[in-house]
């Protein structure tokens, strides 16, 4: 941290380890640190593997530089670690021990191991909080297949369900799946502080990605599971409750979801058209579902008149369910997110490229003086500082570091 | 056994739809007695008054609806009509009782209502309230209404997801904000009862459901802030990974859309597809395909080997080959899938749920497994009002009382005439 003056951050005075260096890891813990706990990054000698995703500044590629670690670890140090050495897992052990939380997320036998070591700190107690994420969980035939964030998604239900019959099945963006899950990581590990902080006893939880992403709504199977019907899949306009998904204005495209009342009244009261709330053709769902062209020929024009910003705070004003469809150089100038502060300007690290500033999302809730983020570290930045701090004396931190333990 | 991470915390929950109900339903997975403040007279958008298809059971449509039945698990059910002088005072006393209230409706709207945080602190100066309108409770679009297909529009997430060969106006909505916004709503109001164990006092969250999502998708932005690049529409492509994409199987639970996802993210896993593939000719060394620089160079040419490849058995089969050499590889599953799941059987994460309109259904199971206190389906989705006279009791009002509530329409437990 630059400031001096105490950190008055509500998460301040938690201490929390991350182990193994992964995208859901590292978003699970950076809500701790932008809130003011104290993470401590354990890595690999040659650098946590979100370390290598871009993009990076130039294209060049860089450890310090790439957008996950500069995004997901800021405020937290690194401490570089041999965890398949004893002594690398000794110090990890006088790490725990200190800690009130440990996440981790390691492949499977790793995990089972470490997880094993770090329960028996304390007793039943006293330990810390021992946090695994697993893809599949850590028991059944699934456990310890690879998988990546597409394939997580693939079994989630909704790479099918969000994709066009006949065509090849679409993923969200990219790592989207992996960021779910380390927030869904993140809402049970706090819960864990607040239970020890009243009182409670310490836990062991288990984060599978395929149970936090398939659980966490936006999933049609209980359509299907109620009924026995498949859900039919829209298009991205749909013919049958509309206007709902994408349509064509002046500059671009927006994005309504304002087939049903109150909003598809509104809307018809805004276009000028108030007698279509009424018109038998569009009143009930079968017939509205053959009358898609008689619609679309009146609103079709009027939004190829308009712009999506003019079509945005005229239909809003009247209550319509309509959104700007953004790129990412109109969502960091948007009025809103200007006005809000939703991106903060944030230096990079001047090392294999010129450095320069990137924008960072701003606080995801904001709590008076709670928030606030500081740089990424560099690559085991704070090994020696974190090991001082364990009580390793200046010999031992010359013999780790000369046998290849700490980096 | 029930979890009791968060016992003792009293959560009062004025949402609907899915991200702020899910959020309900995650706190009392967690152990919270969340209550469930259901909007009356006029029913929930997840509540229709008729069904539009079969549902199971028998009671009103608006105790039956599948996409209602998603996110209201552990929690107790209230109807109260807040623009009535009688529904106010209860729900005056249940903000008294809390430790957290959350409301999802659009900034401005729970204000009007008269329980706005200046108000709601006076009450309860402890409580800990969150507003989590899409756009954030101010700003030039305070008020605005959305759901989470405009969120996802509005913060570029829909651009990138459609596509290459097809038009825009195919990309389908989709409501991804709503699962982030519910855990993002659980990790803040914990951060705020923290703070308020700090200072004594309650305080005010400003939840901006689309700055949630922003962070959940830090390269767009970061691509544009030092490169100055827009992305592109890639499909399942990933511009530095070959192979990473689906191809059509010869069935499996999927039918004739079976699809199995294959990728190969290092030399190593490579050498283990092109061994499931029945090919170890492809990893080995001097095969044009065995490098990463041969493998960008020959995208289509690997793309068309693993489409026969995966044509010769079924999704679950090809995934399981690809799996057990060493390589990922994954089945597309469809709603129906979830049953036949042998890891989901073998860790009891579906869950049998009988309700009293409904019958015994199969859910989604949860989020989470806890040692030793796990989550457990405590409480069914309620119906309209099930815990007013519970509640309401709780809350000191005698069952004259309450009957001079129901008499004026201020609380109540059915929708419709």
């Amino acid at each position: 941290m630059t400031t001096t003056s105490p950190d008055l951050r509500p998460l301040s005075g938690l201490v929390v380890v991350e182990v193994g260096g992964t995208i859901p890891v590292a978003a699970a813990t950076k809500l701790f640190s932008d809130y003011g706990a104290d993470v401590v990054k354990v890595e690999p000698s040659g650098g946590a593997s979100l370390r290598r995703i871009g993009p990076f500044p130039g294209d060049v590629p860089d450890l310090e530089s790439g957008a996950f670690h500069v995004a997901l670890d800021t405020g937290k140090r690194s401490v570089t670690l041999d965890l398949d050495s004893p002594s690398g897992l000794e110090v990890l052990t006088r790490l725990a021990e200190r800690a009130d939380l440990v996440l981790l997320h390691l492949p499977l036998g790793e995990a089972r191991t470490v997880r094993e070591d770090l329960m028996v700190l304390g007793g039943a107690e006293g330990g810390p909080h021992v946090v695994v994420l697993s893809e599949h969980g850590l028991d059944g035939p699934f456990a310890g297949r690879r998988e990546n964030g597409t394939s997580l998604f693939a079994w989630t239900g909704r790479m099918h369900q969000h994709s066009l019959p006949g065509e090849e099945p679409l993923r969200y963006a990219p790592y989207l799946p992996e960021m779910q899950w380390g927030a869904t990581a993140a809402a049970v590990s706090l819960a864990c502080v607040h239970s020890t902080e009243h009182g409670g006893q310490r836990r062991e939880v288990e984060v599978s990605a395929v149970e936090a992403l398939t659980g966490n709504v936006d999933t049609w199977f209980l359509q299907w599971e109620f009924t026995g019907a498949e859900m039919p899949r829209a298009s991205g306009q749909s013919k049958a409750a509309y206007p709902a998904g994408c349509y064509r204005c002046a500059d671009g495209y927006v994005v309504f979801a304002s087939a049903n009342p109150p909003f598809f009244n509104r809307l018809c009261e805004a276009i000028g058209r108030p007698e279509l709330a009424e018109d038998p053709r569009f009143l009930t769902p079968a017939e509205k579902a053959l009358h898609f062209d008689d619609f679309f020929e009146v609103l079709d024009p009027w939004l190829r008149e308009r712009t999506r910003d003019e079509i945005f705070t005229y239909l809003q004003s009247f209550g319509v369910m309509v959104s700007p469809m953004l790129d990412p150089s109109e969502v960091v100038t948007d009025r809103q997110a200007v006005a809000r502060g939703s991106f903060v300007t944030h230096e990079l690290p001047a090392t294999r490229s010129e450095g320069g500033t990137t924008l960072l999302a701003g606080p995801p809730f904001r709590l008076d003086g709670a928030w606030d983020v500081a740089a990424a570290p560099r690559l085991g930045e704070h090994t020696d500082e974190v090991l001082r701090e364990l009580g390793y004396t200046t010999t031992e931190r010359l013999a780790l570091f000369r046998a290849g333990v700490t980096g | 056994m029930t979890s009791t991470l968060l016992a003792g915390v009293r959560v009062v929950e004025l949402c609907e739809v899915w991200a702020g109900p899910m959020a309900g339903s995650i706190l009392g997975d967690l152990g919270a007695d969340v209550v469930k403040v259901e909007s009356f007279p006029r029913n929930s958008m997840t509540r229709p008054l008729a069904t539009v298809q079969p549902w199971p059971g028998e009671g009103p449509a608006f105790e039956r609806s599948p996409i209602h039945h998603l996110s209201n698990r552990n929690k107790r059910n209230v109807a109260l009509n807040l623009r009535s002088e009688g529904g106010a005072e209860a729900f005056r006393r249940l903000l008294a009782s809390a430790d957290v209230f959350f409301e999802g409706y659009s900034a401005g709207t729970v204000a009007k209502l008269g329980f706005g945080w200046e108000v709601a602190r006076e009450v309860n100066p402890r409580l800990v309230y969150l507003s989590m309108p899409g756009w954030g409770a101010e700003g030039p679009y305070e008020g605005y209404v959305t759901l989470g297909s405009g969120l996802d529009a509005a913060a570029a997430h829909t651009i990138v997801r459609g596509y290459p060969d097809h038009p825009i106006e195919d990309t389908q909505p989709i409501y991804h904000s709503d699962a982030t916004g519910a855990l993002a709503v659980v990790f803040a109001v914990l951060t705020a009862l923290r703070q308020r164990e700090q200072t004594g006092q309650g305080a005010y969250i400003d939840m901006s459901q689309i700055e949630v999502l922003n962070w959940h998708l830090p390269a767009l932005v970061a691509d544009w802030a030092v490169n100055q690049r827009l992305p592109e529409r890639l499909g399942n492509a990933d511009p530095l990974i070959v192979p990473h994409g689906c191809y059509l199987a010869a069935g499996g639970e999927a039918g004739d859309e079976a699809w199995v996802f294959i990728a190969a993210e290092d030399d190593h896993q490579w050498g283990a597809l092109a061994r499931a593939a029945g090919h170890p000719e492809w990893g080995e060394r001097g095969h044009p395909w065995a490098t990463i620089p041969g493998r960008l160079r020959c995208r289509e040419d690997i793309d068309a080997a693993l489409a026969q490849f995966a044509r010769t058995d079924t999704a679950e089969e090809i995934a399981a080959r690809v799996q057990a050499a060493g390589a990922i590889a994954a089945p597309v599953t469809v709603p129906w899938s979830l049953l036949a799941n042998p890891q989901h059987e073998a860790r009891g994460w579906l869950q049998y749920v009988d309700h009293r309109y409904i019958g015994m259904q199969v859910f989604p199971g949860f989020l989470w497994n806890v040692i030793p206190d796990g989550p457990s389906w405590d409480r069914p989705t309620g119906l309209v009002g099930e815990h007013n006279a519970e509640v309401l009791g709780e809350l000191g009002y005698s069952e004259s009382e309450q009957a001079d509530l129901y008499a004026a329409g201020a609380v109540g437990d059915r929708y419709g005439p």
